[in-house]
């Protein structure tokens, strides 16, 4: 339990700096990319923005615990596990939710897409940090 | 006894001098001169986020109105009347900031936009084509009210009618509504919008 809960952390430490990093970044450079967020869809008020901030540790808790339940069923360099836990996530978690946003909800292609990407890769990520964390 | 009957005669003699006084006061005031506000009449808000610049206009004015001008001798032109638009009409020619816009405006609560006008610094002379005018406004918005000067350009047309160009900077925060904010702050919009009112006019002969 007590590993579960340190690689969460560590996880949810790198995936915070990474994810928000890599956001702002992409907002500073890519503007366009990021108009139709202007939408009423998303929460505007800013009562909501500590939640949003703690999406990373959230995540990194639950793949933590994810792989260290199934951590005995991928094998080989630790880079190939990251890689399978991720696309397992992926696949089981991802893609569905993704399906209903989409043909739910009035959002575009694009930004369905770029948050799968955007999902898989942080699941990646956790995947190779908790492969060299909890082995 | 009869020296209080004499002070009351003497005061009231004086007030009922008081009235042929202010009569011919009153006298300065003209009729008022009566402009009709035109289909013609439109409403734009430019803004900013930090990744992109809107511009949401009021494309027309539904329901003909009136304004009047009240000239006085040595003062400010006085004016009354109003503008009254649905902020359900605002097109930011993006149907998601359109919505976001409403949203933001809260029309479903608050859903009139309301421009009084309350004076100008003169009365826009027909013969000249093109001048500037100062003049005040409050402006209903969010249920929220606040006066502002603002800087007026006026065209008179060829065929004779009004144009008047209302120019102003306000700010969200003025009408007490927070610029909106997505992605946790990432995505900002910027306080200030700049909100231009045309008004077209034609003046009521009858």
């Amino acid at each position: 339990m007590k590993k579960i809960i340190l690689s969460g952390i560590i996880t949810g430490a790198f995936l915070f700096i990474l994810s928000y990093g890599c956001l702002y970044l992409g907002i500073r450079f890519f503007p366009t990319l990021f108009i139709d967020y202007n939408n009423p869809l998303f929460n505007s008020e800013g009562n909501r923005d500590g939640l949003f901030y703690l999406h990373a540790f959230v995540i990194s808790f639950a793949l933590s615990w994810f792989w260290d339940r199934f951590k005995g069923l991928l094998k080989g360099h630790f880079i190939l596990r990251g890689f399978e836990f991720g696309f397992i996530y992926a696949m089981v978690s991802l893609l569905p939710v993704m399906w209903i946003t989409f043909s739910s909800l009035d959002i575009t292609i694009f930004m369905v897409l770029s948050w799968f990407l955007y999902g898989f890769a942080q699941a990646v990520i956790a995947g190779i940090l908790l492969g060299k964390l909890n082995p | 006894m009869n020296d209080q009957v004499k002070r009351l005669k003497i005061i009231i003699m004086f007030m009922l001098a008081l009235i042929p006084v202010s009569r011919l006061m009153a006298g300065n005031i003209a009729d008022p001169i009566k402009w009709i506000l035109t289909k013609e009449c439109t409403l734009k808000v430019n803004g900013s986020t930090n990744i992109n610049k809107f511009s949401c206009i009021i494309p027309e004015y539904a329901r003909p109105d009136t304004l009047l001008f009240y000239r006085k001798k040595n003062e400010p032109l006085q004016l009354s009347g109003s503008l009254s638009l649905d902020v359900q009409n605002f097109d930011c020619h993006n149907p998601v900031m359109t919505s976001d816009l409403r949203k933001t405006l809260k029309a479903k609560i608050y859903p009139r936009i309301i421009i009084h006008f309350l004076n100008l610094s003169k009365y826009p002379d027909p013969d000249i084509k093109e001048g500037v005018l100062k003049g005040a406004v409050t402006i209903e918005l969010a249920g929220t009210t606040k006066r502002f000067e603002v800087d007026y350009r006026y065209i008179t047309l060829a065929n004779g009618n009004l144009r008047l160009i209302g120019t102003k900077q306000v700010n969200f925060s003025d009408f007490n509504i927070s610029p909106p904010r997505k992605l946790g702050g990432m995505i900002k919009t910027n306080n200030e919008l700049v909100v231009e009112f045309l008004l077209t006019m034609k003046l009521n002969t009858q």
